[in-house]
């Protein structure tokens, strides 16, 4: 599989440069190592043994959001972002975890009082503590994002799992519609518990019992996009493992929803679980697929308008292809003043790590997002990633711009409840 | 050659740190355009932001005698931006602004890294137009288009870059700064030095802005697709709506071939059987473009079509123009080399360069894909081959040669806007005469004595 992803498909880029177009990482500085062409290319040089030796090929490899658009606008359909992640994984291969882990973890260690809210954190990852030396790769970036001053609640206790029973009945439990997984992922389940909770009330009161697995655990993209294939896969098999018997595996993280949607090609060829995992992607649904597939039971009662407007999450967008169904989900909710931004589907710039290792270019990346949010003057920005989530708030903040970050499962449930709120 | 340290250290102090690479690394990703077969290293990139900086990396360059290369997005299919020579890359997308959109004038004035889709988004929202449009408008710059003469489909009405230049900011190989031209519509004012510089691939001298007349955005369009069971009868029909004194926008051909990967890639439900597609547009004032549109497709049908469709609606439209734009693509992505044919004749012996071409295809066992903006008769035969493979390599390369010959023969020329660069040095001597490649040099001479911008492209070394 890798060999052919990093020979045959970077081959079949045909250097028509369309991918420049639609890069966010080139749009902030247009340079060749940082767009899907060059990286192509010298990943190609890279196999046959005629790239020369200097640190900017690691540096171009890291250089990548891994958001997807390219792929859209290229006309050979090079899947590059696949082409990045083997190669990152290549260079694992030879030269250690290290180098990849050094670019996550340099924040953490620099600010050591979060070590302890991690290690407390880790005991909760399946078979993987930190001082076996395995990162915690999505907790990891999300921690390390803290670390690095980008501006997010810190840990929100109690977290999801102590919030939830294990099972949870539909009000009705004589009128259930099926049953559902869960999956929380590291950004619902320690960060932004209470919007995990409102998700798993909307879908027990839109008729599903929600079964809510204490032994998930992070869904192992960050390891996997940082090439170190290795933990991702254990953190893949400990999840599948976790799965129980369902109708449908819901997450309200676009980046998760990704993950599980791809563990088959994670896994090795002739692995006991890869069967598991193929059968699984066809189960998997972005919370706001679902909910709008299967119909949603809310009675708006607000007064006053409310502006909103959506982002789109690179993974649900470009990896998932989801880019109706929240927005009708927005649009069907009545009081509400539904604006488009302009290039809701430009990255938000967080990426993971990409935002620590790459301040500058996330920074400017996140500028653009957030001038094109405060155009709308909306009220409320909505979105369906917890990264995305932790990089809107932070940009709210270092912009000035008055708009409240919510996920849309929490936007659904508020209007569902029709509390007075004094946003 | 490599460059020591002074101008290493020269050139970073006149473009900041930020400004410059010289890790092998980055040099690989500026050693290639969009060709299969052209590559050469650089030993250093610099990113000028500013005119100043371009006139201070000549001074120097031009001192020591280091070959510069510009470039813009490297999308070139002629190898015009390889540095083959080595020496500097002065790569052009960090000038990327624009300067001034002036809608009293119906002017643009831009920095020569603008990608040309960024100008034509901001165009928009003034309901402006600069027709000018080469298939690469997602990353070529104006820069690069400038110096390769480009144009596209718009050409048959409209015209190419070197149609909308007024003038331009250049920085010569000295170093000097200079304005050329104006921004007025007529300016007879000595030689047309700006005209000089449309499509001299960079040999002459560095363009830093440049500014454009524009035209306002036609008021309505109607696009129409012609099938034909025979290419040379497309051909024909091609002819017979210009001779017929009928003006399309555009008029764009695809073949066979191209219909089969359109239709196993996302099908339009097009004929498999189809031997050609030409794709219509009209645009202008309604009525005029209601006219046309009822023209076309009686000369079509007259020409012997088998089928001829306007498109029911603007997404339609849009969509016969999408499989066009597609055709390009899919031919690029199917063989290890290509050999991608730039040749232009009278709209009156397209249909008899068609058949050359046929013909060649059949004598030599190879696939050519025949698209391109056949309404300026202006082909891209394209031959799939693979340099690794001696004895196919050589017969495409035969074809290749057979095409020029036949091109010439019919009145026709070797490049219609693709340029010269690397890729067709050869062919050059059959194209122009001794004297005129002799002018070629000294023109190039007067510009630039020391011969180090873009050495090696065009004319072949002697
Ligand atoms: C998919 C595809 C479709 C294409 N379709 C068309 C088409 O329809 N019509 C058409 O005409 N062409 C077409 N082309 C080729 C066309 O020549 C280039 O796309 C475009 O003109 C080059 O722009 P660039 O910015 O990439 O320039 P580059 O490739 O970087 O450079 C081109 C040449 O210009 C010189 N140059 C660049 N900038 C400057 C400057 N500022 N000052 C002086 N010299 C400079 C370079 O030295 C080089 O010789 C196509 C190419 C591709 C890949
Ligand atoms: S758009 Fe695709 S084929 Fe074109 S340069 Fe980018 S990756 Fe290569
Ligand atoms: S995945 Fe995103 S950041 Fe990476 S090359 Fe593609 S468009 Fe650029």
């Amino acid at each position: 599989m890798t060999a052919s992803l990093l020979t045959d498909a970077p081959g079949r880029c045909m250097k028509c440069g369309f991918c420049m177009s639609n890069c966010p990482v080139y749009g902030i500085d247009p340079i060749e190592s940082h767009v899907a062409r060059g990286r192509n290319m010298l990943i190609l040089q890279k196999q046959a043994g005629t790239l020369p030796p200097g640190k900017a090929y690691v540096q171009s490899l890291s250089h990548c959001l891994l958001c997807g658009r390219c792929r859209a606008v290229c006309p050979a359909k090079v899947s590059s972002p696949e082409i990045t992640v083997a190669a990152r994984a290549a260079v694992v291969r030879q030269q250690g975890v290290s180098w990849s882990q050094a670019l996550v973890f340099r924040g953490i260690l620099k600010h050591r009082h979060l070590m302890a809210h991690l290690a407390g954190i880790a005991a909760r990852l399946p078979g993987l503590g930190s001082k076996q030396g395995t990162p915690l790769r999505h907790m990891a970036d999300m921690t390390a994002v803290v670390s690095a001053g980008i501006a997010i609640p810190r840990l929100s206790r109690p977290f999801l799992a102590d919030r939830l029973k294990s099972i949870r009945k539909p009000p009705d439990p004589s009128a259930t519609r099926g049953r559902v997984v869960f999956f929380a992922g590291c950004g619902f389940e320690f960060f932004f518990s209470g919007m995990g909770q409102a998700m798993v009330e909307i879908l027990t009161r839109s008729g599903f019992e929600v079964v809510y697995p204490q032994s998930q655990g992070c869904c192992g993209i960050a390891a996997y996009n940082a090439g170190d294939v290795k933990t991702a896969r254990k953190m893949a098999s400990a999840n599948l493992s976790a799965f129980t018997d369902c109708d449908a595996i819901v997450t309200g993280c676009a980046t998760c929803g990704t993950a599980l949607k791809h563990y088959g090609h994670w896994l090795p060829q002739g692995n006991g679980l890869r069967a598991a995992a193929e059968s699984l992607a066809g189960k998997v649904w972005d919370f706001s697929h679902f909910v709008h597939h299967h119909g949603f039971p809310g009675q708006p009662r607000r007064k006053r308008p409310l502006k909103v407007t959506y982002h789109d999450p690179c993974h649900l967008r470009w990896h998932q292809g989801i880019i109706e169904p929240p927005r009708r989900l927005l649009a069907g909710l009545q009081d509400i003043d539904y604006v488009e931004m302009d290039g809701a589907d430009a990255c938000c710039g967080l990426a993971g790590s990409f935002a620590i290792t790459h301040q500058e270019t996330s920074r400017a990346i996140q500028a653009k997002k957030m001038a094109a949010i405060a155009r709308t003057k909306a009220d409320v920005v909505v979105t369906s990633c917890p990264g995305c989530i932790v990089q809107l708030m932070d940009g709210a903040q270092r912009h000035h711009v008055p708009v409240k970050v919510m996920h849309i499962g929490q936007m659904l449930n508020k209007f569902e409840a029709g509390a007075n709120h004094g946003e | 050659m490599s460059l020591s340290k002074e101008v290493i250290q020269a050139l970073a102090e006149i473009t900041g740190k930020d400004g410059m690479r010289v890790d092998p690394v980055d040099m690989s990703v500026y050693a290639y355009d969009a060709t299969t077969r052209w590559r050469g290293m650089p030993e250093a990139v610099v990113f000028p932001t500013q005119v100043d900086q371009i006139s201070a990396i000549m001074a120097l360059a031009n001192a020591h005698i280091i070959p510069v290369t510009v470039r813009g997005a490297g999308t070139s299919l002629s190898g015009g931006p390889v540095p083959t020579a080595g020496g500097i890359v002065m790569c052009m997308t960090r000038m990327n602004r624009i300067l001034n959109i002036d809608t009293d004038n119906f002017t643009v004035t831009a920095e020569v890294g603008v990608v040309l889709n960024d100008l034509n988004m901001a165009l928009a929202k003034h309901n402006l137009f600069f027709p000018p449009d080469p298939q690469s408008f997602l990353a070529a710059t104006l820069g690069g288009c400038l110096s390769e003469g480009a144009g596209g489909p718009y050409a048959v009405k409209y015209g190419l870059f070197k149609h909308y230049i007024l003038g331009m900011t250049v920085v010569l190989a000295s170093g000097d700064i200079l304005k050329l031209g104006g921004n007025t519509m007529k300016n007879v004012t000595g030689y047309d030095l700006p005209q000089l510089l449309c499509g001299a691939e960079g040999t002459l001298a560095v363009i830093a802005d440049a500014t454009f007349r524009l035209l306002v955005a036609p008021q309505a369009k109607q696009t129409v697709m012609a099938i034909f069971d025979d290419v040379t009868q497309a051909g024909k029909a091609v002819h017979r709506v210009r001779s017929a004194g009928v003006l399309p926008a555009k008029i764009e051909m695809i073949d066979n071939w191209v219909i089969r990967r359109i239709e196993e890639h996302t099908p339009l439900g097009l004929p498999l059987s189809a031997a050609a597609i030409l794709l219509f547009q009209m645009d202008g004032m309604a009525p005029a473009v209601e006219k046309e549109t009822d023209q076309v497709i009686e000369l079509c049908r007259k020409t012997g079509a088998a089928e001829v469709r306007p498109a029911k609606d603007a997404t339609e439209a849009q969509n016969f123009w999408t499989a066009r734009s597609f055709g390009f693509s899919a031919v690029f992505g199917s063989a290890p080399t290509l050999i991608s044919e730039d040749v232009v004749v009278p709209t009156s012996r397209i249909a008899d360069l068609i058949q050359c071409i046929k013909a060649l295809e059949r004598t030599h066992d190879l696939t050519i894909v025949l698209l391109g903006h056949a309404g300026d008769g202006n082909l891209h035969p394209c031959i799939l081959t693979d340099m690794d493979d001696a004895d196919h390599y050589e017969r495409a390369q035969m074809a290749s040669n057979a095409i020029f010959d036949a091109a010439l023969a019919f009145g026709g020329a070797i490049s219609g806007e693709h340029g010269i660069g690397l890729e067709k040095q050869q062919i050059l001597k059959k194209a122009m005469p001794a004297q005129g490649i002799d002018l070629l040099k000294q023109i190039k001479r007067a510009f630039d004595p020391k011969g180090i911008l873009n050495p090696g492209k065009i004319w072949e070394a002697s």
